[in-house]
């Protein structure tokens, strides 16, 4: 019963999001702010997750925002959900600033590039439809072998290449490659299974 | 699919490090060429994207810091209020200020600055714990690595022990064994065995076997053959492994390796594909 009820309420939530960003497009102030009660936290502690400094993530959470209200006019809902535009976009800044600080300084990427990533590829099919199954990913994320693990968030929580995670963990990099595919693959089983 | 089947062996297991967008430039067009020709590809590229991005929602919340919410409203060149958090104080009568609300106020604004630098500090410790955690993952996962490194030498060692044991034994006999026409014309192997220490084997060119069928190693004593085991090949159709042979084993007079069913047989059935006297 929990499950409809957090379905229920998840895909209210993303009605309403389109519906803010509706407004956003049209310069209503007050949507943004919703869009930002709503997500905020989610959208800080992702950014704060990748770059680990209070400071540089309130940077990338004004810039995600910021962007957001410049571009929900050209926000295409049969793209995904408003949230999940917000966490790609989330992670890519905070993964630029990230590379940015570890020396090489490149020029930030601009807003064309950015609004390119969501759409790459195939459209995903949807798994986790609410932050309330929160507990659900981490478990399953848990659930790894500590190498699928750690392959994995250094590959998505630190932009690493298949070459720098397997320099970094001191792996060959077939077996890096092995871990991460077979990871994703043991999370999707756990997470089919448990939405 | 047949027409790609190889390619896809080499490039399938891309499609996670592909969805995490950890693929080098040359890789990943690559993978991207192939995914327009390999239907199971896509699909799996499909799924594993929404389970990449189902990986946000798993990170451990924190409360961003009260004014962002203002820094964030800022970006609209408007501010607006946050819905429920703002309350009308109700007005006060100005009060003649005392030593006493005087004394009061100071402790407040030093109780407020300690409060300032330890919640500062707190930070600081958060930004300090997430940084060690991230390090603490990476060595132990190094560490478990290294584990199961040492577990595969040990064995290693104890294999080439317990073959080293066998070739300096004082009863070694060797054998030398002929591949059989016409299944295994270039085949040849050599067994070298001690009734009291077992038996290594080594053999090369044996052709590989359909699935479902695997090579039986067999010493043939006066009264009956004897399995000692399966041998486990490499792909090149060689193998070296040793094998225990019951110490009671009566004086064999041949060597020879059976095709046979996967697992193996009590009794060998199939053909011979090596045999060696033992003179």
């Amino acid at each position: 019963m929990w499950l409809w009820a957090a379905l229920a309420a998840v895909s209210d939530s993303s009605v309403a999001d389109r519906a803010a960003f509706d407004r956003m497009a049209r310069g209503d102030h007050d949507a943004l702010g919703e869009i930002y009660d709503r997500h905020g936290r989610l959208v800080y502690s992702m950014a704060f997750r990748i770059l680990r400094d209070q400071s540089d993530a309130e940077d990338v959470v004004q810039e995600v925002f910021s962007q957001a209200w410049r571009q929900a006019s050209r926000y295409d809902a049969s793209r995904g959900s408003v949230l999940a535009w917000l966490l790609t976009l989330t992670r890519s800044r905070s993964i630029d600033r990230l590379r940015g600080r570890r020396a090489r300084p490149e020029p930030t990427a601009d807003e064309g590039m950015l609004n390119a990533i969501p759409d790459r590829g195939a459209p995903a099919d949807v798994l986790v439809v609410s932050a309330g199954q929160a507990s659900q990913v981490r478990e399953a994320v848990e659930g790894l072998s500590v190498l699928q693990r750690v392959a994995i968030e250094l590959a998505f929580y630190e932009g690493l290449t298949h070459a720098e995670i397997a320099e970094r963990l001191e792996l060959p990099l077939g077996t890096v490659k092995t871990r991460i595919r077979q990871g994703l693959l043991k999370l999707r089983d756990r997470l089919a299974g448990s939405v | 699919m047949a027409v790609n089947g190889s390619e896809h062996d080499r490039l399938h297991e891309s499609a996670g490090l592909y969805v995490l967008d950890a693929l080098g430039p040359s890789e990943r067009s690559e993978f991207e060429r192939h995914l327009q020709t390999c239907a199971e590809c896509t699909a799996e590229v499909r799924s594993l994207t929404g389970v990449a991005a189902a990986l946000p929602y798993g990170v451990p919340l924190v409360d961003p810091p009260p004014g962002l919410r203002n820094r964030v409203m800022a970006v609209t060149g408007g501010a607006s209020v946050p819905p429920s958090n703002v309350v009308a104080l109700p007005a006060r009568p100005p009060r003649p200020r005392s030593w006493v609300t005087i004394a009061g106020w100071l402790s407040a604004a030093a109780l407020l600055l300690v409060s300032l630098g330890l919640g500062t500090y707190s930070m600081s410790l958060q930004r300090e714990i997430a940084g060690l955690h991230s390090e603490i993952s990476t060595l132990n996962a190094r560490l478990t690595d290294s584990e199961q490194r040492v577990t595969v030498a040990t064995r290693l060692v104890a294999l080439a022990d317990s073959r080293m044991a066998i070739l300096t034994a004082p009863d070694m006999t060797q054998v030398d064994l002929q591949g059989q026409q016409p299944v295994a014309p270039r085949a040849a192997g050599r067994a070298f065995y001690s009734r009291s220490r077992g038996l290594v084997f080594t053999a090369t060119d044996l052709p590989p076997l359909r699935a479902g069928r695997a090579y039986q190693l067999w010493v043939v004593t006066a009264q009956q053959p004897v399995s000692a085991g399966l041998l486990d090949l490499d792909t090149a159709g060689r193998v070296t492994q040793a094998f225990n042979t019951p110490p009671d084993l009566a004086a064999p007079v041949a060597i020879a390796v059976t095709e046979e069913p996967a697992g193996g047989v009590p009794a060998p059935t199939g053909d011979k594909y090596l045999v060696g006297l033992t003179h």
